[in-house]
């Protein structure tokens, strides 16, 4: 059986940096704000108080601290809480890209998704956005109505991989 | 299940997508009446090659256009659409 | 030593013994009676093909019917039954059936039971008793059933010598490859074959293959090939009935492969003589199978008939383990066999003679004359078909091999290839079969005998699609893997054409049975689906209320007191609401908020009603048209800000609106400066409403709370909240929208506001209540997608500038001609008016409308509903009857307005 944690962190801030317009500049002034680069589609970058994560081609998953986002958006873009929603699961143990392909489509296992990578998926036909951390660990982004279920589901599964 | 190629994730799953609709039944915002009507109702439905419209919903929620042979599900294009996105 | 039991005795087997492996250990031959005519039936094959030794394996929810003997494993304390037998398998009642077996031929249902259906009525209950195979679990298996996903570069279907080749070859090349195999160990014909240094072979081969990363599944067939190579693989963790060690009995798996290589070898055919289906006949291999895999020898003394040289591999092994070859029959007129050391005759059986266990003997023509051999065993080898199942599947057309008389892949369009016996069968020479054909069987688990096939033909079926649905040929769980062959040879014989000419009917998944608890997978517990939990659903569930399902939501329906019943619970709810205050979870609405210069612009594509001129800090209700013109959905549009709007819409249609939303906004307005993010989730919303909501809210944010359809931002304590003024109650309302981490804090600040005024929590059935008094609409009921705004008189709030989605659509005139159904209000006269009912004007009559939606005055007492009627709008007044004939239930009414209850509007203000 394969060392593996299933846990429900804390709730925690999270938005939706979303791009309509000029997105070059905006990329520009996130760099110059921030210092490190808008992530491009799959991957995520940032520091310990600011995590973006980019899920869809106009639209960043945002953890952390957002002070001065709307202000590098401008009229280019707008923030949106979405942080009720969703529950951050954390996976740790060498275990977690098999359980990962437990009711699930997408290729966890692939030697490609590696640290810093993201991708949103479906797992028992629940749509989960994945973030791997580490090798041993990733974070699944679970939409909260469904997350009691897909955590049971998880336990579960995690019995034996 | 057919496997799809979004045009930012690469191939993906079937069960991520959703279709949406053939592009020769979009009806445009600004159609006059009559040919909004024709657009909706009177469709082609091709034993063959057709252009369909797909959404990666529950996986970049970007959408596309796929060129798909609906008889052997040969994928032969996909293109992204939408509004204009970073690299 | 295994012990298990066979029809409650109790056996033993060796480690590694198949069921099959194990009765014949035992000296078993009877393990079945046939489908139809309850013939005595034995092991044929060692394989997946079996058709005729078919039992039940386990027992209460794990038991498997119809497992091939052949196809299980024996673990300690299995227990395996026989099927289609009564009172037991020695003495089967139903096997007197089998003297009159003309009358059960080719068509035997579609003539018999040919008109009256009152026949097949009374026929069909012993039918279903005589005919069939084992009988369906009554219990609910305990195990689970696990779904997996997998990718690879290379799949590998099939672990004999070319398979494990083949995925060697893959894995070092650095690919990652999945090698399957049904069987429990691997080596497939090495195994029956095995030559020196076979096995270790095999051995290192595996471990080099997994060292290179490839990952091999035992117990696991490659089942179903789908579209753009997806393999689906089903797993056995546990064999059947079998309780597994971690609570998991199966895995489905499904594979995407960038390409996927089959070597699936072949399938052994019988041949076609009398009798040939009896305990002691079995194919060539099976036989050698038995011998040198299990160190079981099924007979003593032993006849074998061929058309090729592989069954002299049979003979060698037979005699090398003790057994007499009495005779060799093949079929091939040249002198095959003739410096084998054996007794070969060139002929063909024609019939044996059989005792319960094994054979008595087998004749054969030889040179014209009959002869005759006392034989225990009869081993019979008719050549062999490649496995192409996959292949075909696949979407792979087939070729014709004239010198294998056997179909062997050709092309795909999809990445697949055939490599090993499965593209390259052994030369036969077949000989059109001269016995008895009535005795002949071609498909054994369906009774189809060469009569049969005969008979379609004389009766006019010359397809090959006709001839397998006439004589069920083909079906069940074998799907024609022995049969489908001969049967082909017979009808092309008929046609008088080549084999290829005759046709082949289509392989489709599964290439072997697949239990339904593997396909339902997750599922097989619940609904089939998830259930999606509200926020504070450990605050209602403390509540104990009942829940009701709403999508994939679940809701307090009511929070019933002491012994109320759901409807005086729901009144009660209904009644404070009305009286004092009511609290209700609506965080199930769909949420959206809409920001950016351009959210107006926006809202007016989606919305039928104006939205650029409200001002920050209102609301208005809204409904949103299809292309069509038809109402699909309503909710409420709020300017929470300059540049943010707030749209709420249906529960039930929060997924369509989402999509129709990201449709709208980037495919037909990419350009559009506006960010639409999906928040249903991220608030819980809480609805107050009543005389005392005023009061609530205001001890609950310290100001004077907005007035109806206001919206302001507040907070609770520390807590961040959006208050909306709105009602669907009809009175005075507020819904509160929160971050749903922090919704338990603000609901319990609400109830004890709300309880402090004698309020109550009122659930779903006490809102429907309340909304159909006010005649509010609900989407699913009124708005049912075949209203218009006119037809629901909505169209005074319609947008006069147009350029809504729908706008087109509901230009057509029909769309407002007279003769349309329209939204009434009705109130009963006499009775109470059942949900659903149709609305007639007398008995008889077609009906012109129906009810949508019943309940009654809260206050008053007295049965109302809302309900569609043709023309509603001019009938007011008139006296029509509700009526549901399924429940025999009816009441007169009288057609009203559709608002019960303060209908100026009053409430809404204070």
């Amino acid at each position: 059986m394969t060392e593996l944690t299933i846990t429900a962190l804390p709730a925690a801030p999270i938005h939706v940096f979303e791009i309509w317009s000029n997105a070059a500049d905006v990329a520009q002034r996130f760099e110059a704000a921030s210092g490190f680069a808008l992530p491009a589609i799959g991957r995520s970058s940032g520091t310990n108080a600011l995590t973006l994560i980019r899920y869809e081609p106009t639209v960043w998953l945002v953890e952390g601290d957002v002070s001065g986002l709307s202000e590098v958006l401008g009229e280019d873009g707008a923030l949106t809480a979405i942080g009720g929603g969703i529950v951050r699961v954390l996976l740790k143990g060498q275990g977690w890209r098999t359980l990962l392909m437990e009711g699930g489509v997408f290729d966890a296992e692939s030697p490609n998704f590696s640290i810093g990578c993201s991708a949103a998926t479906t797992i028992d036909h629940v749509n989960v956005r994945l973030h791997v951390l580490s090798e041993t660990s990733c974070l699944a982004y679970v939409p909260l109505s469904y997350s009691a279920g897909l955590i049971h589901f998880w336990e579960e599964a995690a019995r034996d991989l | 299940m057919m496997q799809i190629s979004c045009p930012h994730c690469g191939p993906r799953a079937q069960n991520e997508f959703v279709y949406e609709r053939t592009i020769d039944s979009v009806v445009a915002l600004d159609a006059a009446p009559e040919e909004a009507m024709k657009t909706l109702f009177t469709r082609n439905n091709p034993r063959g090659v057709d252009e369909e419209i797909w959404r990666h919903t529950y996986g970049c929620r970007a959408w596309m256009v796929i060129t798909r042979h609906r008889v052997t599900n040969e994928i032969s294009a996909v293109r992204a659409v939408g509004p204009e996105a970073l690299p | 030593m295994i012990n298990f039991t066979f029809d409650g005795k109790a056996y033993e087997a060796q480690e590694g013994d198949t069921l099959a492996a194990a009765l014949l250990r035992n000296g078993i031959g009877l393990v079945g009676r046939s489908f139809k005519y309850h013939r005595p039936r034995g092991i044929m094959t060692a394989g997946v093909e079996e058709p005729n030794a078919l039992v039940t394996v386990g027992e209460g929810g794990r038991a498997e019917p119809n497992t091939r003997a052949t196809d299980v494993f024996v673990y300690e304390g299995l227990v395996a039954k026989s099927q289609n037998r009564w009172p037991s398998l020695s003495f089967d009642m139903g096997a007197v059936l089998g003297l009159a077996a003309p009358i059960f031929s080719a068509g035997f249902y579609y003539k018999t039971f040919f008109g009256s259906a009152k026949r097949w009525m009374f026929y069909e209950y012993f039918i279903r008793k005589a005919a069939g195979l084992g009988d369906a679990p009554t219990e609910t298996d305990p195990d689970r059933f696990s779904q997996r996903a997998a990718f690879c570069d290379v799949l590998v279907v099939g672990a004999g010598p070319a398979g494990l080749s083949a995925a060697l070859e893959a894995a070092e090349a650095g690919k990652r490859v999945i090698l399957v195999e049904q069987d429990s160990i691997l080596g497939a014909s090495l195994i029956r074959d095995p030559q020196e240094q076979d096995e270790a072979w095999i051995d290192a081969t595996a471990e080099k293959i997994c060292a290179a990363g490839g990952r091999i599944l035992t117990r696991t067939t490659a089942s179903g090939y789908w579209e753009h190579d997806l393999v689906t693989l089903t797993q056995r963790i546990a064999e059947p009935g079998q309780v597994p060690p971690n609570g998991v009995a199966q895995r489905l798996w499904h594979v995407r492969a960038g390409e996927v290589i089959l070597a699936t070898g072949s399938i052994e055919r019988p041949m076609a003589f009398a009798n040939n289906d009896a305990p002691g006949v079995m194919l060539s291999q099976a036989v050698r199978t038995y011998a040198r895999r299990f160190g079981v020898v099924p007979g003593k003394r032993i006849a074998i008939a061929t058309n090729n040289d592989d069954a002299y591999k049979t003979a060698e092994a037979l005699r090398d383990a003790g057994a007499e070859i009495v005779v060799i029959l093949d079929a091939r007129p040249t002198s095959a066999g003739a410096d084998s050391g054996f007794h070969v005759h060139n002929g063909v059986p024609l019939s044996v003679t059989g005792a319960k266990h094994g054979l008595k003997s087998v004749s054969a023509l030889v040179n014209g004359e009959t002869k005759s051999w006392n034989v225990d065993l009869l081993a019979v080898s008719g050549g062999f078909t490649p496995v192409v199942h996959l292949h075909m599947q696949a979407g792979g057309t087939l070729d014709w091999n004239e010198e294998a008389q056997a179909f062997v892949p050709a092309i795909s369009r999809q990445k697949v290839k055939t490599i090993g016996g499965a593209a390259n069968p052994e030369p036969i020479f077949t000989v059109a079969p001269v016995s008895n054909p009535k005795k002949s069987f071609v498909d054994f688990q369906n009774d189809v005998t060469l009569a049969d096939v005969d008979l379609a033909w004389a009766e006019g079926y010359r397809s090959v699609e006709h001839l397998k649905r006439y004589t069920t040929l083909g079906m069940a769980t074998d799907q024609g893997k022995l049969s489908n062959m001969a049967a082909l040879g017979r009808l092309s014989e008929k046609q008088g054409v080549a084999v290829p000419e005759a046709g082949l009917t289509t392989f489709r998944p599964p290439y072997t049975p697949v239990t339904m608890g593997l396909l339902a997978g997750a599922g097989a517990r619940d609904a089939g689906a998830p259930t999606r939990r509200l926020a504070l659903f450990d605050i209602h569930q403390a509540e104990s209320p009942i829940w009701q399902p709403l999508g994939y939501w679940f809701r307090p329906r009511a929070y019933p007191k002491g012994r109320e019943t759901l409807a005086q619970a729901a009144l009660r709810e209904a009644q404070a609401v009305r009286t004092t205050v009511g609290m209700t979870d609506v965080s199930t609405l769909a949420k959206f908020e809409v920001s950016g210069p351009d959210a107006a612009a926006f809202l007016e594509i989606i919305c039928a009603t104006t939205v650029n001129k409200l001002a920050v800090g209102r609301g208005r209700y809204t409904f949103m048209l299809r292309e069509d013109g038809f109402v699909f959905d309503d909710g409420t549009v709020w300017r929470l800000a300059e540049h943010r709007y707030l749209l709420t819409s249906s529960t039930g249609g929060a997924d369509r609106m989402a999509t129709h939303l990201s449709y709208v906004r980037n495919y037909l307005c990419p350009h559009l400066r506006v960010s639409v993010v999906n928040v249903q989730e991220h608030y819980a919303g809480i609805a107050v409403a009543g005389p005392k909501a005023s009061a609530v809210l205001q001890a609950m944010i310290g100001e004077y709370p907005p007035r109806h359809m206001s919206t302001v931002p507040a907070a609770i304590g520390v807590t961040p909240v959006i208050v909306l003024a709105a009602s669907y109650s009809g009175e005075r309302a507020f819904e509160l929208y929160v971050e749903a981490s922090h919704a338990a804090t603000v609901w319990a600040a609400c109830e004890a506001e709300v309880m402090a005024r004698n309020g109550s929590l009122y659930g779903l059935e006490a809102m429907e209540f309340l909304r159909i008094e006010k005649g509010h609409l609900v989407v699913g009921g009124e708005i049912d997608g075949r209203l218009t705004p006119h037809d629901l008189a909505l169209d005074k709030m319609l947008n006069k500038a147009g350029g809504y989605i729908g706008a087109s659509g509901l230009s057509r005139s029909a769309l407002s001609e007279p003769g349309r159904k329209q939204l009434v209000g009705l109130e009963a006269l006499e009775g109470t008016i059942p949900e659903g009912s149709m609305l007639i004007r007398l008995e008889g009559e077609a009906p012109q409308g129906h009810v949508t939606a019943a309940a009654f005055r809260i206050i008053e007492g007295g049965s109302i509903a809302l309900g569609q009627l043709v023309d509603g709008f001019a009938r007011h007044g008139e006296e029509l009857i509700a009526t549901s004939p399924t429940r025999n239930q009816r009441a007169r009414v009288r057609v009203v307005h559709p608002h019960f209850y303060d209908e100026a509007g009053e409430r809404y203000r204070d």
